[in-house]
């Protein structure tokens, strides 16, 4: 395929985008607010506190356009979609429905593939560009308001040129029994700009399973989650970054936890080569519940830089966090987690935790666990460690007939179990466990 | 092994000076001190910040965040806060140009 040139993030090539893409008033208005602000906003640097220990001068912006610059979706040959890299959720898995996206445009033949009788029942799953305008009434109260358009140079660049993104809306008690998959590839050189959105009204249930693949030698993301999780819902989304590790990864990802409502989120974080993640769970009424859960496994040069929050704004809310790292070679992992609780949030009981098991001498790892709490009747507590690999658990497990590389691909996953042992889908463990046997070095 | 890299002209870093190149995706900044010059990752060891921006004395550069030390020609912690070392990369002067070569852990 020939080389693309990329006109970059100027507004003339901006323009084109709002031309190529047929929307109502109110979406292009939200689009050039954020293309405003996403001009004036200077790219973050090593003196903001947020920024402090990820350092992206390395990046060029400018390397990477807006989507459907390259190809429209229709000049795709059909053969390209069956080069898209595999996609490591869904094997074994019956889905209820699926999305795919590439380069940031959902593949249509990939739009929705919902159960007959969940659209019966009123279910909306597809391409969020095409289901926001027809569904415009029950979404847009949602979109963009879960997650903060302004908050940095790469949350409004999301804001104007999200696109390819995938949203579920499941009505007033729906249960929705098997699983639901977003998956976004990418090609070697391209920028993803997906925003997943999730609604679950009240007494509603679903699992959503999201992935991401590809990128070559160099790719960009800029994207945002949003989850509405209603009165008495229960959400279960897992959602593993498997980008290749060329690719610059800076995500928003946000979820409102609503009165007795309960959240499950995992993340698995093994690719791209550097990656920036806010990821914030509020908890917003009373006798919410949130888990959430992390893997993250990293090699080479790999950046991942992961902010948590636990916001406890209502009473009788239950957070739990826990994220677990596993670095090789000259790899660096950055984990700050902040649980805040409200005045009004009385008999909280939060937890978070980051635990991480140093591979290799030069990988590096650094955990920032925060408390700030204005409630006066609350338990919350954290802990965080980093160690090596016990030369005795390595000792007594080769006693067993193991060899070295052996006995610490073993301890490795018995080191992810405690995560594993959270998450219910047991073909989402194996998945997850397959793609961290992948990346292990061999061990002398 | 990484083969050399011209980076600059030697009269566009001043004597003494310093500045920052990417190099097969690494930061790495460049001294010229007394008519020689080194190359460093440009990160320190204590809490990553970027060492080129520090102050340079004789051949001694300051992390601008905290003050650690660090020696330009091989690298080392010289105070806390930083305790190891940050990496050393080759570097040399050919004609008027700068080359530099990364020498990979």
């Amino acid at each position: 395929m020939a080389t693309v040139t990329r006109a970059g993030f100027v507004q003339d090539a901006f323009d084109a985008f709002l031309a190529r893409r047929d929307e109502p008033d109110w979406l292009r208005e939200l689009r050039r607010q954020s293309w405003e602000r996403f001009l004036v906003t200077p790219l973050p640097t090593t003196s903001l506190e947020e920024w402090r220990r990820t350092d992206i001068r390395a990046l060029k912006l400018d390397r990477f356009g807006l989507p459907g610059e390259a190809l429209a979706t229709a000049e795709l040959p059909p053969a390209l979609l069956t080069e898209l890299p595999a996609a490591l959720l869904t094997a074994g898995v019956e889905l209820a429905g699926q999305t795919v996206a590439l380069d940031s445009q959902t593949q249509d033949v990939h739009d929705g593939q919902l159960e007959p009788e969940l659209r019966r029942q009123g279910v909306l799953f597809g391409s969020l560009d095409r289901l926001l305008v027809e569904h415009e009434a029950v979404l847009r109260p949602h979109f963009l308001s879960v997650v903060d358009p302004t908050h940095d140079k790469f949350a409004a660049l999301h804001g104007a040129a999200w696109s390819g993104g995938s949203v579920l809306y499941v009505p007033r008690g729906v249960k929705i029994e098997r699983p639901l998959h977003m998956f976004s590839a990418l090609r070697a050189g391209a920028a993803d700009f997906g925003h997943t959105l999730v609604v679950l009204e009240e007494g509603a249930e679903a699992t959503v399973l999201g992935e991401t693949a590809g990128g070559g030698d160099s790719g960009l993301h800029c994207g945002a989650i949003e989850l509405v999780v209603g009165p008495g819902a229960s959400l279960r989304y897992v959602n593993l970054q498997n980008w290749s590790n060329g690719v610059w990864h800076f995500a928003h990802q946000r979820a409102v936890v609503q009165r007795h409502a309960q959240l499950q989120w995992t993340i698995g974080a093994l690719g791209s080569r550097l990656a920036k993640v806010n990821q914030h769970v509020a908890l917003t009424g009373a006798g919410s519940r949130a888990q959430v859960n992390g893997v993250m496994f990293t090699e080479g040069r790999q950046h991942l830089s992961y902010h948590t929050l636990q916001h406890h704004q209502c009473e009788q809310g239950t957070s739990d966090l826990l994220y677990k790292g596993a670095l090789q070679d000259q790899s660096r992992v950055v984990w700050r987690g902040m649980i805040k609780v409200d005045p009004a949030a009385q008999k909280t009981n939060a937890y978070q935790r980051n635990d991480n098991l140093m591979l290799s001498e030069s990988s590096r790892a650094d955990s920032i666990p925060g408390l700030e709490i204005e409630a006066d009747d609350v338990i919350c507590t954290h802990g965080a460690t980093a160690g090596r690999v016990d030369d005795e658990q390595v000792f007594y497990t080769r006693c067993r007939g193991l060899t070295r590389n052996e006995a610490v691909r073993t301890i490795v996953a018995g080191f992810f179990q405690q995560v594993f042992d959270r998450i219910t889908i047991a073909s989402v463990r194996e998945a997850l466990g397959e793609a961290i046997g992948r990346r292990i070095r061999e061990f002398n | 092994m990484a083969e050399f890299v011209r980076v600059a002209r030697t009269a566009e870093i001043p004597d003494p000076g310093r500045q920052v190149f990417e190099i097969d995706q690494r930061l790495v900044a460049v001294f010229h001190v007394s008519g020689q010059v080194y190359a460093l990752d440009d990160v320190c060891t204590h809490d990553g910040g970027p060492l080129a921006e520090g102050e340079l004395e004789d051949h001694e550069i300051s992390c601008p965040r905290h003050g650690a030390r660090f020696d330009i020609r091989d690298g080392r912690a010289l105070c806390l806060p930083a305790t190891r070392p940050t990496k050393v990369h080759e570097a040399k002067i050919v004609g008027d140009e700068i080359f530099v070569r990364l020498l990979d852990e």
